[in-house]
């Protein structure tokens, strides 16, 4: 039987899409253009699921958001906040851990 | 006005239940759309936005990314649903049962109110306390998980400890006891075929005279060899295994007899008796013999509620 890998890919997405948000919105964007640019990077970003993860920071201060109306056409751009730096630097931290652990143990058991 | 995009998020939104921010996402998500459809197929017209549309997804999922995983009932108490519905199942089936035997109402303040039914009537009734039975320990099991506290729910360990059963047995010198239980019961079936009652007026066998009706005689007669038939079986059963549970069905079996009994009225079962009201006697030895098994029967629960709850 083949595993379907769809459902841990969203396991470890959940958590890296945080991050990759946070280091995102280090400028101002839009949901639309943060897909588009990840595309670029052959990274495709769910769009459904993006709006709720922008929503969820924003609630808890990590972002903020502010409509632009000059255009024709109404976007909803977001920014990192001074907590959403605080929290990015300590996930990243997390994640360079957990690089180091795996490549540790990747060069350590060199037959995975 | 794009009509099926506007269809779709109406849908999104019917299923988006959330306190505030509703109409920010809903226009988050269209201005979302609209600028796809323009970027990737040039246009905004109803095929372009179709294929947006189906690309976003279905709208309830979508709907449900947005609301947070608020648990009803936490995973760890998901178990205690059934478990609590079948122990409140139980009672309240048996409390049924017994209510439509002794032809009845029962109160079990606060929960249960078993009106007096007929036997049609309480099949209809069954489906209802189970599904209300259900409600209730969901009810409770949302308040525990809502508390969000570390609660331990009891649960008592109903395994039957076969061995230990088997290992317990009457003592041999209770033999002797059985052996004149025997030799009684006999004597009583023996009186029951001969004179055809129990319940005799005086002991004179030459001219036996029976308290009650001849019918009267022979359905109370029969329930008293049943009633004294099941503890005799009971106690022999004890010379091989040892059980609460072996009482508790004893006594199960015992209080139905009781229920017909007293279900079953006969019309003035009792002869002409000059001294006093046989009706009320008889009625306060049934009472009395009743509340007897039912302590018995309340022992045997508790013993075994107990022993489980210490396994």
């Amino acid at each position: 039987m083949k595993t379907d890998i769809s459902s841990f890919e969203t396991e470890m997405n959940r958590g890296f899409l945080q991050v990759l948000v946070l280091v995102l919105l280090e400028r101002d964007m839009y949901g639309y253009s943060m897909v588009k640019l990840l595309e670029k990077k052959d990274y495709a970003l769910e769009e459904n699921t993006l709006y709720p993860l922008l929503r969820r920071l924003e609630n808890k201060d990590l972002v903020k958001s502010k409509w632009d109306v000059s255009k024709d056409r109404p976007r909803k751009f977001y920014v990192i906040t001074e907590e959403g730096r605080t929290v990015r630097s300590q996930l990243l931290k997390i994640w360079q851990k957990q690089i180091e652990i795996l490549n540790y143990l990747l060069k350590e058991f060199k037959n995975v | 006005m794009y009509e099926k995009l506007e269809k779709y998020l109406e849908e999104i939104s019917h299923y988006l239940v959330i306190q505030e921010g509703k109409e920010e996402i809903i226009s988050e998500i269209r201005s979302h759309i609209l600028e796809k459809a323009e970027q990737e197929h040039g246009e905004t017209s109803e095929s372009a936005l179709e294929k947006v549309i189906a690309a976003y997804g279905n709208p309830r999922q979508v709907a449900e990314k947005y609301i947070d995983n608020v648990q009803i009932i936490a995973p760890s108490f998901k178990k205690y649903l059934l478990r609590y519905t079948a122990i409140i199942f139980a009672l309240h089936f048996g409390l049924t049962l017994a209510a439509l035997l002794f032809r009845t109402s029962m109160v079990v303040f606060p929960f249960f109110y078993i009106p007096k039914m007929d036997s049609f009537q309480s099949l209809s009734y069954i489906p209802m306390i189970l599904v209300f039975d259900i409600g209730l320990v969901g009810i409770i099991l949302y308040f525990v998980t809502q508390s969000r506290k570390d609660i331990k729910l009891p649960w008592p360990k109903f395994k039957v400890n076969w061995e230990k059963i088997a290992a317990r047995r009457q003592s041999k010198s209770k033999m002797i006891p059985f052996i004149l239980m025997l030799i009684g019961y006999g004597l009583l079936i023996w009186a029951y075929l001969r004179f055809h009652t129990l319940f005799f007026m005086s002991l004179d066998f030459q001219n036996p005279e029976s308290l009650l009706n001849p019918l009267a005689s022979k359905w109370y007669s029969l329930a008293l060899l049943a009633l004294l038939g099941i503890g005799i079986l009971a106690y022999a059963i004890k010379f091989f295994a040892t059980s609460e549970w072996i009482n508790l069905l004893m006594n199960i079996l015992q209080l139905i007899i009781i229920g017909i009994v007293i279900n079953k009225p006969i019309e003035n079962p009792f002869v002409e008796f000059p001294y006093f009201n046989l009706q009320t006697t008889g009625n306060w030895i049934i009472a009395i013999v009743a509340v007897l098994i039912a302590i018995d029967f309340l022992k045997s629960l508790i013993v075994i509620g107990k022993s489980a709850l210490a396994d």
